[in-house]
């Protein structure tokens, strides 16, 4: 398709453009910005150890999340892992979001994940409005030891699948409890199925 | 904790073959992460998460965790070609005596291959510094610039390699147990706490959609590409032309 083509070279911040009757898009496009994996590690000399001095909690499953601010109120959450090809599972139903559970649990240190599917084949899924989430928001997502975790969002960005930023969203980039909320935009190509890019928000504890 | 503090570091003496014969396949760099859950039997409540960014043979690692027993807390990635990769199950406690010694769980994560100290050596032999890992209830702390072997790396990248942190709390007959790393020491302090298999990030993007609410072809295009749009060669008429439909 020639309009997958069309996108594949852009690294362009997009600003404002938003498909008429499509989901809601972040303002921004991350197309060129992902950051290298090979910074200051390669020099093969151990430095000492920095100590760190984050908020965390202690391991429990998440078992629900709520974003009031774009109207996500989910009671239950599946569990995702990796799929053979080593891409991250997605849930098989459209309407429930899913925790990766190879990461940590929501307000663990590292960044947790929570996914959940822009649209169906049909209508909206439950991560429909993740592009108008908006830095500031607070996202909520209780968990089975009673607590909850709040997060509050730094960025919400869109991403080409064929350029994810795996270490920004998974890596050890940020030395403190933060949560990643994924789902899918940009264009949709109708010859693969699936949408061109992903759509991150970026969050940490509070 | 003054006491283990003057030990010389040991080497530990773990029953599995460390050899990895032949260079494994050559894995891109990566990150990877463990979460640090309870060792069956020891008794300890703490958890944690262990992340490592692997840049060719070298490493940068951090380790989190709270709700550990007071004192020393060793910390070592693990590996052995011929382990199961995983944390012991409650059949490795073979002897009966009711916790999980750091041997008896080599069949389950093999023998040291880093020690996650705070400065100086990462070897093996550091195994036992405990002068130079983290230390109480909760701790917190990243390193850099640690070379590893390259099976080590395709290890940690393939979710061979597992993290484990020692140290944990016992009452009663077990508080009277030695190592059995180091007879000078108390088995509550080299026992095993939390352990996590290390889990390479997921590849790629999600496939989280799809496309009931997407916008027609050409209106999703005009989305996309806006003002911005450095078309493909080729494509640029027809971007172009669509654009204003």
């Amino acid at each position: 398709m020639t309009v997958a083509l069309g996108v594949a070279g852009t690294a362009a911040v997009i600003v404002g453009l938003q498909p008429s009757g499509g989901p809601p898009q972040p303002p921004i496009s991350a197309l060129a910005s992902t950051p290298s994996l090979t910074s200051a590690l390669t020099s093969g000399t151990a430095r000492d150890a920095v100590g760190l001095s984050a908020k965390f909690l202690s391991r429990s499953r998440p078992v629900g999340i709520a974003i009031a601010s774009i109207g996500v109120d989910a009671q239950t959450l599946v569990t995702l892992g990796k799929q053979a090809d080593g891409s991250l599972q997605v849930p098989t139903d459209f309407g429930k979001a899913g925790w990766y559970t190879d990461g940590p649990t929501p307000g663990q240190f590292g960044p947790a994940v929570i996914v959940g599917h822009v649209d169906s084949t049909n209508g909206p899924g439950i991560f429909y409005k993740l592009g108008a989430l908006r830095p500031g928001a607070t996202v909520s997502v209780v968990r089975a030891d009673g607590s909850t975790a709040r997060f509050i969002v730094d960025m919400v960005a869109r991403y080409p699948k064929d350029r994810f930023p795996t270490n920004t969203v998974y890596g050890d980039t940020t030395q403190r409890a933060e949560l990643r909320l994924i789902t899918c935009g940009g264009g949709f190509d109708t010859k693969s199925g699936h949408y061109l890019d992903n759509v991150v928000a970026f969050a940490h504890l509070l | 904790m003054r006491r283990s503090m003057r030990l010389a570091p040991l080497v530990l003496a773990l029953p599995l073959a460390l050899p990895f014969i032949g260079a494994g396949t050559a894995y891109a760099d990566g990150s990877a992460s463990a979460n640090l859950t309870p060792v069956v039997v020891n008794g300890s409540t703490g958890s944690g998460t262990a992340m490592v960014t692997v840049t060719g043979n070298t490493i940068e690692f951090t380790l989190a965790a709270s709700g550990l027993a007071a004192g020393p807390h060793a910390a070592h990635i693990h590996f052995g070609a011929s382990a199961r990769h995983e944390c012991p199950a409650l059949s490795d406690e073979k002897d009966g005596d009711g916790r999980l010694s750091t041997t008896e769980g080599g069949p389950a994560y093999g023998a040291v291959v880093v020690s996650l100290t705070k400065s100086g050596d990462t070897s093996p032999t550091s195994g036992l510094a405990v002068d130079r890992f983290g230390s109480g209830p909760s701790i917190q702390y990243m390193r850099g610039g640690v070379t590893v072997a390259p099976e080590i790396a395709t290890a940690i990248q393939k979710g061979q390699a597992v993290v484990v942190v020692h140290g944990v709390s016992y009452t009663g007959a077990k508080a009277q147990a030695k190592s059995d790393l180091n007879p000078a020491l108390p088995a509550s302090a080299t026992d095993p706490a939390i352990c996590g298999v290390l889990s390479a990030s997921p590849s790629g993007g999600a496939a989280t959609g799809a496309g009931g609410t997407a916008p027609t072809q050409n209106e999703g295009l005009l989305a996309l590409g806006g003002v911005g749009l450095l078309a493909a060669a080729g494509t640029g008429a027809f971007a172009a032309r669509r654009a204003r439909s």
